[in-house]
């Protein structure tokens, strides 16, 4: 899988900003940061689809937010996971697993004899 | 705005970190600034979409707000009203009342003016076309024509507007005999359904052919709900029979649910207008050509952009030009109404005369009610001021506290919009029957709009009732009231109680004024001498569901020999017959007195066929001369006149053995034998009406046969009397119904104004009678109650407990009787309101005055005196320990 950038899905996006966010509270730019380090570059994410997924979740009442100060004293949006927000990481993570066995299964799988 | 700023400020701190992090990876600050906006794809889309989320969520969140705030209010006003529940409940019964009786008003008076009738297309475009002609009395709205009339204006309307024209409901015998259901049938011509724009839900409505005038089918169109009544909603029922009277029509097609004609009584079967008139409307000519054949109303739907005012004009030119033949006028000036009938331009019915001014009342015992619940939430406020100062200590702002007391108060009112619904229904119910008892209404009184009304008037009296209060209790002085203890020092607000009173009492009186001066004027309308021993008549006759012209010509015969069977049924006292019962009918013929054989100006020549008996059996007094003897056929001719005759014809002179020629000038002289006092023609409240009187017995003109027995007997053996006679007609006249009535029950309708002014106001007046009582009692026992400490020690410096109770009852009176002057003067101030709906009693009538003063003085005292009685039992002791 080398360079090949992958489109992710809003799903999987979602699931990554929560995961972000589940260690600690954390602004937009931060969790940017989270997601381009985990991912080792293996694909892109567009900063405005994050913010777009941060926004929307505050919607669905997954995460609230909060203006704080950065670590360099700049105001920054701090978003904070609810219960909501971790009872759905918590599903979504559970599927996404699920997902990834079920492929993996799929991958090594044999042909039974025609 | 906040949410475009957040987004912004987010963005920038973004790109900020971003392009920092990339400058310090190496990159010149352009090269990074091009590498962060890369990384984050369509700025401004995104920055779009964020400000959208964005002020989605803004809004939810001021709604859950506000919603959380208003769900805390009335959890706590719920919670404090619950602490005092004799007080609530009070005040919804008190508003409850208040509401309903303005509720069933409007439910009345919404029904009869301002909803158009249900199931026309848009019914505010339909006009009615009245005509005012001039008559002897004066001009008067009619919105009756004949056939040539609507003929001649659909002419002259040249398309302006579609025009229809249809028969007013009325009563038709489904199928035959004395049992038969009732249903109201209207004629209509063919274009009637779509000038409305009404469609049939099932079958079809009938044609331009179908409604020739010579030749109309026999078919007929039904409502949905004698549909679903009669027929319970089969739709095998089109092609089917039905019968009226001795008619059968074949029913073509169902009106849409909710259609039932545009008139209060409800339409159950619509038919073509000549089937619906039948062959008798053609005895003198056809009925088309008739102008005697009128009554008729038309309808119209102007086109689009045509003015009223013209086709007002075009309608006045056709009836004033001979193109409307016999009903031409000159003097005729059309107006166009509005759909809903009542709405005029026609005369205002003595009932709904009655009903407006009831409108007003219900709204004065609205206002008497807010007054009590003012009054009664200000005591509350007063005691709870120690709470409501702690509150503002505790720093709940001034706003939020008006809010939570007008809430509680709107609370309260809600409840009460809820039981006055119920009461709605009830007294809409109960109004219709009284005002109206012969319409057969069309919906239930009760429906979304009279709903809508009750919550609009139930928050309105909330927030009046609940604002005086709440502002005043908001301002409290805080050291004082903490320090104060539970008595109230501050005498402004128990002034504003004692005017609150002091108003309810006074609009009390003019209620009470009113129902005295409708209660009299009924007493005296039914004591009036109208010329008949009232409760002593009974009037017989009967009739026949088939048409037989030769059996109704041998009828006038063959009643006049009941006579004497009539007069032997035990408890008559007297047996006559005459043509026409009183309010029923009349005829008239020209007639020529003395040497006159002109005719010029004089008194109609109304006529009165009657038997000998006919004077004693009525009670009509004579005034002069004698009644008719046994007049002969072939005698002298001979006739009575009444008082109002004698007077026009010869004034000042002896009518007794004057001449009168009836019919013709060269007819034989008729001599005045007798003078008998004017007895009501039609209505009681017509002018005096000349009118002679002739014997059946020996006439010297043709007059319409008699048709009615009048019997006198004692009232208690009226009713056997009339089952007798009801018997006797049974046999007599086989096959056909027996109609009898009491004198009585005739002239229900006649006093209906004054029996309901009476009734209604007497209701409402005593309803306002009770709250005001219940607003003295609460204030009087409210001062007393903050009062026992300075009662405790005037008791203990040795004042006697006949000095407070006179002290405390004098406070209470004193506000009362303020109350009762300024409402005999607001009573003066309206009396000209009601003049016109008296009856021998003028608005200022003293007597009344003092009556209801005196009535409202005692009940007051009463009031007054449970309060008063407890505090000159106040005990010294406790009272000096007290705080």
């Amino acid at each position: 899988m080398t360079q090949r950038e992958l489109d992710l899905l809003q799903g999987t996006l979602d699931v990554l900003v929560l995961r972000a966010l589940s260690w600690q509270p954390m602004h937009g730019y931060a969790v940017a940061r989270f997601i381009r380090q985990g991912s080792a570059q293996a694909f892109k994410v567009l900063d405005g689809a994050l913010y777009t997924s941060l926004h929307r979740m505050e919607e669905r009442g997954w995460v609230e937010s909060e203006w704080g100060a950065s670590d360099k004293k700049k105001r920054a949006k701090f978003y904070r996971l609810t219960a909501a927000g971790r009872r759905a990481l918590r599903s979504e993570t559970q599927s996404w697993n699920d997902y990834v066995d079920a492929v993996g299964r799929v991958m090594t799988a044999m042909p039974e004899s025609a | 705005m906040s949410v475009q700023r957040d987004v912004d400020a987010e963005l920038r701190f973004h790109f900020g970190e971003r392009i920092e992090e990339l400058v310090a990876q190496g990159l010149t600050r352009d090269a990074a600034h091009a590498r962060a906006i890369a990384e984050f794809g369509d700025v401004e889309r995104t920055r779009e979409s964020l400000r959208e989320i964005g002020t989605r969520l803004a809004r939810r969140r001021n709604r859950a707000d506000l919603f959380d705030a208003l769900r805390q209010d009335i959890s706590y006003a719920a919670r404090s009203l619950r602490r005092t529940p004799a007080v609530s409940l009070t005040i919804i019964v008190t508003l409850a009342l208040g509401l309903g009786a303005n509720a069933a008003m409007f439910s009345l008076l919404d029904a009869i003016y301002l909803r158009p009738p249900a199931g026309v297309a848009a019914p505010g475009a339909i006009r009615r076309v009245w005509v005012e002609h001039q008559f002897r009395n004066g001009t008067q709205y009619w919105p009756g024509f004949d056939y040539t009339s609507y003929d001649a204006i659909t002419r002259s309307l040249e398309g302006r507007a579609a025009a229809t024209l249809y028969a007013y409901p009325s009563p038709r015998k489904l199928g035959l005999g004395e049992n038969a259901p009732i249903v109201r049938a209207s004629g209509a011509a063919a274009n009637y359904f779509s000038v409305l724009g009404v469609r049939p839900a099932l079958g079809r409505f009938y044609t331009l052919q179908e409604d020739g005038l010579n030749d109309g089918a026999p078919v007929a169109v039904i409502s949905d709900a004698f549909w679903k009544r009669q027929f319970s909603g089969d739709a095998g029922i089109l092609g089917r029979q039905l019968s009226l009277g001795v008619r059968k029509f074949t029913i073509i097609g169902i009106a849409p649910p909710g259609f039932r004609g545009i008139d209060l009584d409800a339409t159950d079967v619509w038919i073509p207008m000549g089937p619906y008139l039948g062959p008798e409307a053609n005895t003198r000519m056809p009925w088309w050509q008739d102008f005697r054949v009128n009554g008729f109303q038309i309808a119209l739907r102007p086109a689009a952009g045509v003015p009223e005012g013209e086709l007002a004009q075009r309608v006045t030119q056709v009836m004033r030009s001979s193109a409307v033949g016999a009903r031409r006028d000159t003097l005729a000036v059309a107006e166009l109404g509005a759909i809903n009938r009542d709405r005029g331009p026609g005369k205002v019915s003595t009932e709904m005369q009655v009903a407006m001014r009831l409108a007003g009342v219900a709204i004065i015992v609205l206002l008497i009610a807010c007054a009590n619940v003012i009054n009664l939430l200000l005591a509350r406020a007063v005691s709870r001021r120690r709470e409501i100062a702690v509150r503002l200590a505790l720093g709940v702002s001034r706003s939020r506290l008006v809010r939570l007391l007008v809430t509680e108060s709107i609370l309260l009112s809600l409840v009460a919009a809820t039981a006055a619904v119920g009461a709605a229904q009830w007294g809409g119910a109960l109004l219709r029957g009284l005002l109206m008892p012969k319409v057969e209404w069309a919906d239930s009184p009760v429906d979304w709009r009279v709903l809508a009304f009750a919550l609009v008037a139930a928050i309105a009296a909330g927030t009046v009732a609940g604002l005086v209060p709440a502002l005043q209790s908001a301002s409290p002085d805080l050291t004082n009231s903490l320090k104060a203890g539970s008595r109230d020092g501050r005498s402004h607000r128990s002034r504003l109680r004692n005017f609150l009173v002091t108003s309810q009492a006074a609009l009390s009186v003019v209620l009470l004024v009113g129902a005295v001066l409708f209660v009299r004027s009924l007493r005296n309308v039914k004591a009036h001498d109208f010329g008949y021993a009232v409760p002593q008549l009974a009037f017989a006759t009967v009739s026949y569901d088939t048409p037989d012209s030769a059996r109704d010509a041998a009828f006038a015969g063959r009643i006049r020999t009941l006579d004497d069977r009539v007069a032997a049924i035990p408890g008559v006292q007297h047996v006559a017959l005459v043509q026409f019962r009183p309010n029923s009918g009349f005829s008239f013929t020209s007639y020529f007195p003395d040497a006159d054989t002109v005719a010029h100006h004089k008194p109609d020549g109304f006529v009165s066929g009657v038997t000998p008996s006919y004077f004693e059996t009525t009670g009509t007094k004579l005034l002069r001369g004698r009644t008719f003897g046994i007049e002969h056929p072939g005698g002298p001719f001979t006739t009575v006149v009444n008082k109002a005759m004698a007077d026009a014809l010869w004034p000042n002179q002896d009518p007794i053995g004057r001449c009168v020629r009836f019919d013709v000038p060269t007819a034989p002289c008729a001599t005045v034998i007798g003078v008998v006092q004017t007895a009501m023609m039609l209505s009681i409240d017509e002018k005096p009406t000349p009118r002679f009187y002739v014997s059946l017995d020996n006439l010297s003109f043709r007059l319409y046969p008699w048709r009615d027995l009048v019997v006198r007997a004692d009232p208690r053996q009226l009713p056997g009397v009339m089952t007798a006679v009801r018997e006797l007609l049974r046999t007599e006249f086989p096959g056909s119904i027996p109609q009898i009535t009491t004198m009585s029950q005739a002239m229900e309708p006649e006093y209906r104004p004054w029996d309901l002014g009476a009734k209604l106001f007497t209701l409402f007046g005593v309803l306002a009678l009770l709250v005001a009582s219940i607003g003295v009692y609460s204030t009087v026992s409210y001062a007393v109650s903050q009062r026992t400490h300075e009662f405790g020690i005037r008791i203990a410096l040795g004042a006697g407990a006949a000095d407070v109770l006179a002290h405390v009852l004098g406070e209470g009176l004193r506000t009362v009787v303020a109350g009762v002057i300024a409402g005999i003067v607001l009573a003066l101030a309206a009396g000209k309101l009601v003049s016109s709906l008296l009856y021998g009693i003028t608005p200022s009538d003293p007597a009344a005055m003092a009556t209801v003063a005196i009535v409202l003085v005692t009940v007051a005292l009463i009031a007054a005196f449970v309060p008063a009685r407890r505090a000159a039992g106040a005990d010294p002791v406790s009272a000096l320990r007290a705080d």
